[in-house]
Formats: C-alpha cells, sequence, structure tokens
C-alpha cells in the first residue's frame, strides 16, 4: 500500500470519526434543550395550579379553615427562590392537601383538575426528557470529549402528583366554565403573584 | 411559548391501512375527527386507501403511501410499507405539509411511522398501542432504533401495560392516555330491563376469527356448558375471517360500524375470551356503552378497566385466560342475576372514555411537547 493509499485512508476515517462524534453531539445538546424547555413547561404547570389552587378560596360556601389550609400550601408553592429540594416538597404538599380537601369542598372546579392533569403530564415528559439527556451525557465517548459542553447537568423533578386521572387534562384553551366563581377568581391569583414574584422563568418562556 | 389558542397543523401517521378495520385506525380516525372539532387541521398519512370505515375523513386531508404489503411481523401478519420508495413519499408529505407537530401511531414497526419519525424535523409526539413488542429484536436493534427514539418530544402510551413496555424495552416514559370511543354512539339505549322482549339470551362475540389470540375456540368450548342450562342460548359472532362454526352458532362477517352499534345494542353478554396481547379493549369499552353485561378474560387491560375479580365494585366478570369451564361459570352468573346498578356503573366508567375527555387529553400533550421541543432549527441539524 503506498503512501498516498495509505493518506487517503486515514482522512476517510478521520472524516467518518468526526461525522459520527458531531453527530453525537448534536444528539447530545438536542436533548439537553429539551429537558431545558421541559423544565421551563413544567415549571409554567406548576404555578399554574398553584394558581389554580389559591383560586379555590374564593369558592362560594368554603369553610375559612379549608381555605386557609389550601391558600398557605398554595403560597408555599409559589414561594420565589426554592431550592429544587425545597420546592418538589412544597408541591407535593400542595398535591396531599388538595387530595385531602377534594371530598370536603361545595364544588369540584374542573379548572383545577385539569390544571393538575396539566401538571402531571408535564412533568412525566420532563422527567422522560431528563432521563434521555443523562443516558446520552454519560455516554463513555460524550464524557471523555466534553460532546455536553458546560450545560449544568439536568435532574428530574420529584414530586407527588396526588390521586389525579389524566383525562381531565383540559387545554389552556378550553372553553371557560360557568361556575360561579371563575369570574372574580383572577383577584387572588394575581395578588399572589405580584406578592410572590413569578419565577424569572415564565417570563423566558413567552418569549419562546 | 406557542400560543394556547393558535389553530394546529397535525400530520398523523397511521402505519396501517384504512382498507381493513382494526384498533389503530379507529383510534386515528376518532382523533382525526375530534381535532377537526376542536378547531385543528389533522392531516392523515396512511397506506392503502380509504375505505367506507374512514368516511369521516376528508379525501383532501388524507395522503396514501401506496399499497401495503403483508409481511410477518410479531406473531401476526402486518400489511405495511417500506422502502426507499415509501420513504421518499413520507418525506415529501412531511415537507410540504407545513405540520406544527407530527403524531406518529406505533413508532417502533417496521412502517412508515418508523420512516416518518426518522425524517421528521417538527416536534413528535408518539403514541405506543402494543403491549408486549418481542423484546429480543428490539435489544438487537437498539443501537440502531435509540437515535430515532430520542427524536419522540411526548408518548403517549394508551395503557399502563403499553407504558411498561415503553418504559423497559424504549428506556423512554410515556403519558397514559387510552383509547377514545364515541359514547353517544353507544349509550342509547336505557340501561334498565331486557333489549329485546324474547326470551332468547343473546351472547355476542366480535373478533378476527382466525387468530387464535382472539379466543374464540375457548368460547366455542364455553357454550355447550351454558347452554345445558340456556339451551335457547343465541350466540352471534362477528369479525374477520373464516372457519368451521358449529351450527348453534351465527357469523356476521366484517360488519359495519352501524351495524356493530346496533348489535352490541341488541347484545345481553358480551365476552371478550381474547388470550393474550390485547393492549387495550375498545370493543369491550363500546359493549360497556352499550349496557352489555361483560365476561373477560383476565388480562391485565381487561382487568384495567372491570376491575379485580372480586372486588364489589367491578364492572363486569374476569375469567382465568384460556379456562373455558370459568368463562361458562361467569357467562351463568350474568345471566342469572341480571344487575342494573353494575350495568349502569359500567355506562358511567365507558362515558369517561369519551372522545371529549380523551381528546383534551391528547391535545394537552401537544401543548406540553410543542412548548418542550428544541426549535426548528436544531432539528434539522440532526435531519
Amino acid at each position: 500500500m503506498s503512501t498516498l493509499e495509505m493518506l487517503a485512508l486515514m482522512i476517510i476515517v478521520v472524516v467518518l470519526l468526526v461525522w459520527r462524534i458531531s453527530w453525537l453531539a448534536s444528539r447530545v445538546q438536542r436533548a439537553t434543550t429539551r429537558a431545558e424547555r421541559a423544565w421551563i413547561t413544567l415549571d409554567a404547570a406548576l404555578v399554574g395550579r398553584a394558581q389554580r389552587a389559591a383560586d379555590l378560596v374564593m369558592l362560594p360556601g368554603i369553610d375559612p379553615a379549608t381555605a386557609l389550609l389550601v391558600l398557605d400550601a398554595a403560597a408555599a408553592a409559589l414561594e420565589p427562590d426554592l431550592c429544587r429540594g425545597e420546592r418538589e416538597r412544597a408541591e407535593s404538599d400542595l398535591s396531599h392537601v388538595l387530595d385531602t380537601v377534594d371530598p370536603m369542598l361545595p364544588a369540584s372546579p374542573s379548572e383545577l383538575a385539569s390544571e393538575r392533569a396539566r401538571a402531571s403530564i408535564c412533568r412525566r415528559l420532563h422527567n422522560d426528557a431528563v432521563a434521555t439527556a443523562l443516558s446520552l451525557r454519560r455516554r463513555y465517548t460524550v464524557r471523555i470529549l466534553r460532546l455536553a459542553g458546560h450545560t449544568d447537568e439536568p435532574r428530574p423533578f420529584e414530586m407527588a402528583d396526588g390521586s389525579i386521572c389524566t383525562l381531565t387534562a383540559g387545554p389552556p384553551d378550553s372553553p371557560p366554565s360557568s361556575l360561579a366563581y371563575a369570574q372574580p377568581s383572577m383577584q387572588p391569583s394575581r395578588e399572589l403573584l405580584q406578592s410572590a414574584k413569578p419565577p424569572t422563568v415564565i417570563v423566558r418562556a413567552a418569549e419562546n | 411559548m406557542t400560543d394556547p389558542r393558535r389553530s394546529l397543523r397535525i400530520g398523523m401517521v397511521c402505519p396501517y391501512s384504512f382498507d381493513v378495520p382494526g384498533g389503530v385506525q379507529n383510534h386515528v380516525l376518532g382523533l382525526a375527527r375530534y381535532l377537526r372539532q376542536a378547531g385543528h387541521r389533522p392531516y392523515v398519512l396512511a397506506p392503502g386507501e380509504l375505505g367506507p370505515s374512514a368516511a369521516a375523513l376528508d379525501l383532501e386531508d388524507f395522503a396514501s403511501v401506496g399499497a401495503a404489503m403483508p409481511v410477518p411481523y410479531n406473531g401476526s401478519v402486518a400489511r405495511v410499507n417500506f422502502g426507499p420508495l415509501s420513504a421518499a413519499r413520507v418525506r415529501r408529505w412531511l415537507r410540504n405539509g407545513k405540520f406544527d407537530l407530527i403524531h406518529i401511531h406505533e413508532p417502533i414497526t417496521p412502517s412508515i411511522s418508523l420512516l416518518a419519525l426518522w425524517a421528521a424535523e417538527q416536534p413528535v409526539v408518539a403514541t405506543f398501542h402494543i403491549a408486549t413488542p418481542r423484546s429480543r429484536s428490539m435489544q438487537l436493534a437498539g443501537g440502531v432504533l435509540r437515535a430515532a427514539i430520542e427524536k419522540i418530544d411526548a408518548g403517549i402510551a394508551v395503557s399502563e401495560s403499553a407504558r411498561n413496555v415503553v418504559v423497559q424495552h424504549l428506556g423512554r416514559d410515556a403519558v397514559v392516555i387510552p383509547n377514545g370511543i364515541r359514547f353517544d354512539d353507544f349509550g342509547k339505549r336505557p340501561i334498565s330491563g331486557s333489549p329485546r322482549p324474547s326470551q332468547q339470551p343473546r351472547l355476542v362475540f366480535i373478533g378476527r376469527l382466525d387468530e387464535p389470540r382472539k379466543g374464540l375456540e375457548v368460547l366455542l368450548a364455553a357454550v355447550p356448558l351454558i347452554r345445558q342450562t340456556h339451551p335457547n342460548l343465541e350466540v352471534i359472532i362477528a369479525g374477520q375471517g373464516s372457519r368451521p362454526l358449529p351450527s348453534w352458532c351465527r357469523s356476521l362477517g366484517t360488519i359495519t360500524n352501524e351495524a356493530k352499534i346496533a348489535l352490541l345494542g341488541s347484545a345481553d353478554v358480551f365476552v371478550a375470551p381474547q388470550l393474550a396481547r390485547e393492549s387495550f379493549g375498545i370493543v369491550l369499552l363500546e359493549a360497556m356503552a352499550s349496557g352489555a353485561q361483560i365476561v373477560a378474560s383476565d388480562l391485565p387491560s381487561f382487568v384495567d378497566l372491570l376491575g379485580p375479580p372480586r372486588d364489589e365494585r367491578r364492572l363486569g366478570e374476569v375469567f382465568p385466560v384460556g379456562d373455558h369451564r370459568a368463562l361458562a361459570r361467569a357467562v351463568l352468573q350474568v345471566l342469572h342475576y341480571a344487575n342494573p346498578l353494575r350495568k349502569a356503573r359500567a355506562q358511567q366508567a365507558a362515558r369517561s372514555y369519551d372522545w371529549s375527555s380523551v381528546g383534551t387529553a391528547v391535545l394537552a400533550t401537544y401543548r406540553a411537547a410543542l412548548s418542550a421541543a428544541p426549535t426548528g432549527r436544531m432539528r434539522e441539524a440532526i435531519g
């Protein structure tokens, strides 16, 4: 085999190797991006759920003790600057509180049910995206060549969804319900949001 | 994030032809109809031509990839498309459709579904219908398929058992959203009393006659035992295929949707004796909606629908898979003690599978997938 042939063979091998590595790098990048965007989606869904929970206070006929219980759990979940573990605990607590008070409510608002279902769907998709990203990032080639760059490793969001049924997952564009409390409900949630300052990720989510 | 009110252009890929009836095909048609009613634009790509069962679909919204070829796959004969010509057609359809989102059914089958998943540059939602693929071939093909599986932005499984397969064999997860039924078509009959004045109890089976896993053998072995007590029992069988049948059994062959609605509406007992691999019992739900009493084998997906065997609140009787004596006992039991309360509960349960609920859950998953999916340019880089 002549030197020229050797050289040509080596070039072909290198080109194939580079092509394969760049393909893998783009897969890693896509998986990481999906995990990041899935987190933005989940975060928005969780905020929506907590707001709807806080709206329960306006339900006609709700007793003050139940209202306080729900509002406390919702406000804890909407608290800004929570670290991941605290947020997971606060959201789980909110699920448990909602499960507990549900049979005692004078009416079970469909908006809350659909927000809960939406949060559960978003969480499953988020954790699925995270698992995909992690399995790629833990590959030998990816670690050795640092194909994931300097992006943080995504983490699954672990919380109790509570007893919900995904079938109640009305999309945000579902027609507004005719329930009496539906109209004034915007008031407390806006106040809550202002006092709790929405996490900045929401703003980014709106821009995308 | 996407505007939640925007009307979506959705490209749906169905790997099986609408020439023949089937669970996946019916699901695609039902979903397309729901999406159009909800103000979205569904388009469907499938093999073959639109049969009469697909009348709900506009001709202009349907694209064919050509005739499907029958090949043995996963224990039965699948009629699917593959090869470079199909791949080119799939790519052209994806390019020209300007879809916001692609919804692929049964993505991991050797068919246009896998081709579409491979070529898609848009966000991808995939629905898994099968309960058990061959894990060996999954593992062997794993390396090749992994990159394609990674492209799914949101997975949907039609049952918990289908989800288990996704988790165990594909290393992904999926939202569980069951198949939908059009409840109003079936739920017209009043629940009280016998459907027909006649004294002949009517037993109905719907399913392919020539496919052993549909379990017709078990039913045929059980009927003589039931007829010892109910000599005038009427046995009506509807489904594709032919085979020798005993004289006391009436076969209607392939039936239209209208005939199916009428048949289920006239049934006293609906029997689902399936032996294996039934990911979702859609006919079971339709029978429940029609107000028939249900007797089914204890496959996980059936137990999911009906409740455990000894539960007070179960919606039908289940018997051990393949046990014709137990089937006969269960049928005798529901014939002796007609239970209108249970019928009402079963009907109520079936109502929650109406497209109005199932469709909104699918739409919520679309929205979540759209806002989580990497943007277009990044997808093209992979392509």
